[in-house]
């Protein structure tokens, strides 16, 4: 009861006070817990074994039927697609697919649809899915299933997969001749990468509505037929019909996944076809066994959170995820020696056709959505997951620092202008009127609630144009592409951002109240975002957190060093910097034979492209980095460079220190804009 | 009523002007955490189509308004439904004009009253009275904490029938502090047969008006029910028949639609056992009306208007399709008691509490809905915790009510043997 009815008359807590002597203590304390925590996570004593929580599943109940014809037929359809990609190079066969799909039986229909790429004058792309639907006997097409493959031209730069057509057909043409489907099951071929499936998918659920047509980059266009509400999806990318392993990809858009369910209904029917399985499996002469069984799972962990934190989906199947359809791919990884075959070149195939129809049999046994198991989950080995009660802890403790620092910094906030002067060590200078004042009754110090708050609003504002601005019709008439585009609109509302502090100086006690509201909106944000996308929250709390908990405005207890230590942090952790030098890591990383300078453009233009990737990926597939970034985390970094700062409206009093932060940052903000 | 009082109002127009032409407009109006099946707009134009097209709207289970208010605004909803958000802002201005007049009055009151009781006050306390500067002060406080809350700007621009309860329920606090017992009860009356919850609020009418007189109070009670069931036979003569009781109160007491909402009523009735329902639903309903009701105007019966202001936000807590346009109401009437901020110790924890789970809410009912991720027990966390935080304000505010009393009479540094004074209730 003494929480709600403290029974003291004054308010001044003496826990309060002591604690606000220690915030930073107490701060990195909490900190440190968070991370501790997190890396405890990879212990088995701290994750799960996965297990199939819903039961209509029933992996492996039935046993497969589908033989070595259908192996057969994949490989010969192999052979002819291969003949046809010699006449279409830069295209998909599309007539050859259709005439396929139509010859086994399917209601076969295309799918036209159009990009209008708005940078650079604005061009137009036009794109084209087929797909065959197999009517369910059983049922009158209220449910469906989608086994989808993504076509590659054979002038693509990415990896061929275009195994994974033949194989869906094959497999398309075992399941035409059974009675036992409960759920429509749609094979659709798509072109394009992603967009060919996210036009798909926005035709197939809001293909009759109305478009925006001044605002529609993507224009999906609608579907001739449909097979009911999608249940689940299953991406297949096969990179030849004799494969080593099966990587099953999960994340998917903004950091979702699909239900562990279905992840662990894959396993199990890989395991069961003796297919070599798992999430990111790599192949097996690459596998480490040096490793320890902490370090194994910790770095699993951690590229699971770090592919999941960009929220770029690693699969078609993750655009699934928007519409709350659980979708994942298996993507097989051709086998690299063909000497060490064990069994005949004929029958290469039938685990993964068998694996195949596994899992259509299954999620065929569905009676509703997926909702058993767990959608928040990170994967630390094959078998083992984290689950969401168990990992929040660690974002908790992180965020619980800026909560905790807002209340003790609001405790201590200066109520008297006398507090205030002592707060911003004037108190030297002005002793002798500080001693005729305190005859005075102490006068009442009123916050500046409006000016704070106005100040709030226009970083708000400059993060809302970074959103705004670089799609706006005067600037993407510029013959300019989308790039440079982007990333000058962003360096100049940033720097906008960065002189914002030395034009606007905030009234006595402003300071102070702007850093309290900075650490609740930093606190909300973070909370949020992790909630939305957890591996995104942690890794911004884990970077950002220390440097809040080191930011102090007050004047007298501060030596200059670690002042201006904070102040060239606070700009490194400027977003722009920060994805800049995400950029240049992942550049050393891949080509670390250049020669320094040579890195450091290579990613200045990477980073440049990233961020009009970024823009683009927000607009077309949703995704939300962009936004976060431009509109949560730019005006966050504005108040934290401003209160690193702590521009006084009287500052005369010291010049000294007004020289010091100006003269720094400058070699630091070119970097920045180049 | 000087010219700063009309450009705020301007303001607070201006404000809601402009958000009701954005986007967010049509979005808010269909959130769950400001329209409800009582108050939503939707539910509103299909009450008003439904009784001009001559069919019964009770008959349905979609309409909740009640039948006086449908055939009031059928004119204006079929004929300009343009200017309806025009209509819904002048409506929010006027209750913060309501509000500003009884804060003006209520502090002149309370200012008078000190000079009565100046004599008995300790000495350092100074703090503690209602000073010359709060005449300005607190009524602008109000009317600003009002237009500028987020809470009811949202609930404006989203046309929820919010807007039209809080503009009675302003009226009713004007007439009570100035002393007008026929509109207050009319008001009353009302609300009561419009939304049932506000028949607590006949507490603070009667310790006002019956000024320590039995015979009074029965006559001001009996007067109370003869104008519930006037109110209640004006709402028969629209539509000539009785369905709009079960159609308002019955929907409001049996809790027949669980939608999700910011309260605490839906969650627990769909998880419950079906033939338990009668018993909690007894339980519930006690809880959001009577049961703080008799030891509350015990304890604060010379604070009639404080007794209301605990009484509105508790009915905005425990109520059983709570909307935060009802939080926003009560939250405006907290500057009236600025004099008790002193001993308010949780104000920045209640704030942090209500961001946190304000914005929590719209993530996770996101997940929830949309991505199919989350499910209804994250959502209702962050309602409870809402409700906690809420819970914490109302007694908070009471706590420093007592101490202030105390402190008043009693001087604010106690000290006994060198230590101290704690307060301990018994």
């Amino acid at each position: 009861m003494g929480l709600l009815s403290d029974p003291s008359i004054s308010t001044q807590s003496k826990l309060v006070d002591g604690l606000a002597r220690h915030v930073r203590k107490v701060c990195y304390a909490l900190y440190v817990a968070g991370v501790a925590w997190f890396f405890c996570l990879a212990l088995p004593e701290f994750n799960h074994g996965t297990y199939l929580s819903e039961n209509a599943l029933s992996p492996g109940l039935v046993y497969p039927e589908i033989r070595i014809d259908a192996n057969r037929l994949a490989i010969q359809l192999l052979e002819e697609l291969q003949r046809e990609r010699k006449d279409h190079l830069s295209t998909t066969p599309h007539a050859w697919i259709a005439a396929k799909m139509n010859e086994f039986g399917l209601e076969t229909h295309t799918h036209n649809y159009t990009l209008r790429y708005p940078f650079g004058g604005g061009k137009e792309y036009h794109g084209k899915n087929i797909y065959g639907i197999l009517r369910a006997p059983r049922i009158a097409s209220t449910e469906g299933i989608v086994f989808a493959a993504p076509y590659r031209a054979a002038s693509s730069v990415h990896t061929d997969i275009s195994a994974s057509v033949p194989l869906l057909l094959a497999f398309a043409d075992f399941a035409r001749r059974k009675n036992y489907w409960a759920k429509d099951l749609i094979f659709l071929i798509t072109e394009q990468e992603q967009l060919g499936m996210q036009a798909w998918l926005e035709a197939y659920h809001d293909g009759d509505r109305e478009l925006d047509l001044s605002k529609a980059y993507l224009r999906p266009g609608n579907l001739p037929a449909r097979a009911g509400s999608l249940q689940a999806a299953l991406n297949i990318e096969v990179q030849d019909l004799e494969i080593d392993h099966v990587d099953v990809r999960i994340e998917g858009l903004n950091g979702k996944l699909p239900n562990l369910d279905m992840f662990n209904l894959v396993q199990r029917i890989m395991a069961r076809e003796g297919i070599a399985s798992g999430y990111k499996q790599a192949p097996r002469k690459k596998r480490r066994h040096s490793q320890s069984h902490f370090e194994q799972n910790f770095r699993q962990m951690l590229t699971m959170l770090a592919s999941q934190s960009s929220g770029v989906p690693t699969g078609n199947h993750g655009l699934f995820h928007r519409y709350r359809i659980d979708a994942l791919t298996i993507a097989a990884n051709r086998r690299a020696t063909h000497a060490t075959l064990k069994g005949s070149p004929g029958s290469a195939a039938v685990p993964l056709l068998k694996a195949i129809e596994g899992i259509a049999r299954s999620l065929n046994n569905l009676l509703e959505r997926f909702h058993q198991s767990f959608f928040f989950y990170v994967i630390v080995s094959n078998d083992r997951y984290i689950s969401i009660g168990d990992y929040m802890p660690a974002l908790v403790a992180l965020v619980a620092c800026a909560f905790l620092k807002a209340y003790l910094t609001w405790s201590t906030l200066p109520a008297t202008n006398a507090e205030l002067e002592k707060a911003a060590g004037w108190l030297r200078e002005h002793e002798q009127e500080a001693e005729l004042e305190e005859n005075l009754e102490p006068d009442k110090f009123e916050l500046p609630y409006g000016s704070v708050l106005i100040y709030l609003t226009a970083t708000l504002l400059i993060g809302f144009l970074c959103n705004v601005l670089p799609l706006q019709q005067y600037f993407l008439e510029i013959p300019m592409g989308a790039a440079p585009l982007t990333t000058s609109v962003l360096s100049f509302l940033s720097l906008i951002g960065f002189v914002l502090p030395f034009v606007v100086v905030l009234p006595p006690g402003g300071l102070e109240l702007l850093h309290v509201a900075f650490l609740l909106i930093y606190g909300c944000a973070l909370i949020v975002i992790g909630l939305l996308n957890f591996a995104l929250g942690l890794f911004a709390a884990v970077l950002t957190v220390p440097l809040v908990i080191a930011l102090e405005t007050k004047e007298e207890n501060s030596r200059s060093t670690l002042r201006n230590t904070i102040r060239l942090a606070t700009l490194v952790m400027n977003p722009m910097m920060v994805v800049y030098v995400i950029v240049l890591a992942m550049t050393f990383y891949q080509f670390p034979e250049l020669p320094v300078q040579k890195i450091m453009l290579r990613a200045a233009t990477a980073a440049m492209d990233a961020s009009a990737y970024g823009l683009i990926d927000s607009v077309i597939y949703g995704n939300w980095l962009y936004f976060v970034i431009c509109t949560i985390f730019l005006p966050l970094w504005i108040i934290c460079w401003t209160l690193s700062l702590s521009k006084r409206r009287d500052y005369a009093d010291y010049l000294d220190f007004d020289e010091s932060p100006s003269t720094s940052p400058q070699p630091q903000s070119k970097v920045k804009t180049n | 009523m000087d010219s700063k009082f009309f450009k705020l109002l301007l303001l607070g127009g201006a404000v809601r002007f402009y958000f009701c032409r954005t986007p967010l407009a049509p979005m808010i109006g269909n959130r769950v955490e400001f329209a409800t099946p009582l108050n939503s707009h939707k539910r509103m134009q299909e009450g008003i189509f439904l009784l001009q097209s001559g069919i019964d709207p009770y008959l349905g289970d979609l309409v909740h308004e009640s039948p006086l208010i449908l055939s009031a605004l059928s004119g204006l909803f079929q004929k300009y439904p343009q200017f309806l958000p025009i209509f819904y802002i002048i409506l929010d201005i006027c209750t913060a004009a309501l509000l500003y007049a009884m804060s003006l009055r209520f502090v002149k009151q309370k200012q008078d009253q000190q000079d009565k009781e100046r004599k008995e006050y300790a000495k350092d306390t100074e703090e503690l009275q209602f000073g010359p500067l709060d005449k300005l002060d607190i009524p602008e406080l109000v009317i600003v904490a009002y237009l500028f809350s987020p809470l009811t700007v949202m609930s404006c621009i989203g046309m929820t029938s919010t807007v039209i309860s809080n503009l009675f329920l302003a009226f009713f606090f004007y007439c009570l502090v100035k002393g007008m017992l026929i509109p207050c009860l009319l008001v009353l009356a009302f609300e009561t047969v419009r939304s049932f919850y506000p028949i607590v609020l006949i507490a603070p009418l009667l310790l006002v008006f019956s000024r320590n007189s039995v015979r009074r109070g029965v006559a001001i009670a009996a007067l109370f029910i003869v104008s519930c069931l006037i109110v209640a036979v004006a709402n028969y003569f629209v539509l000539n028949s009785w369905n709009f009781l079960d159609g308002t109160l019955g929907f409001i007491f049996y809790f027949r639609d669980l939608q999700p909402n910011i309260g605490l009523f839906w969650y627990f009735f769909t998880e419950m056992f079906e033939h338990f329902r009668t018993m909690f639903l007894i339980t519930f309903q006690l809880n959001a009306t009577v049961l703080y009701l008799v030891p509350l105007s015990i304890k604060l019966r010379k604070e009639p208007l404080l007794l209301a202001t605990v009484l509105v936000a508790l009915m905005a807590v425990f109520r059983a399709y709570p909307s935060l346009g009802d939080v926003g109401f009560y939250l405006a009437l907290l500057p009236l008691w600025k004099r008790c901020w002193k001993f308010m110790a949780h104000g920045f924890v209640v704030f942090t509490f209500f961001l946190v789970t304000l914005s929590m809410m719209g993530a996770l009912w996101h997940l929830w809905i949309y991505a199919g991720s989350a499910n209804a027990n994250f959502y209702f966390g962050a309602t409870l915790a809402f409700s906690t935080g809420q819970i914490f304000l109302i007694t908070d505010l009471l706590f420093a009510h007592v101490k202030r009393e105390f402190c008043l009479f009693n001087g604010q540094k106690i000290l006994i043997d060198g230590e101290e004074a704690r307060i301990v209730l018994k």
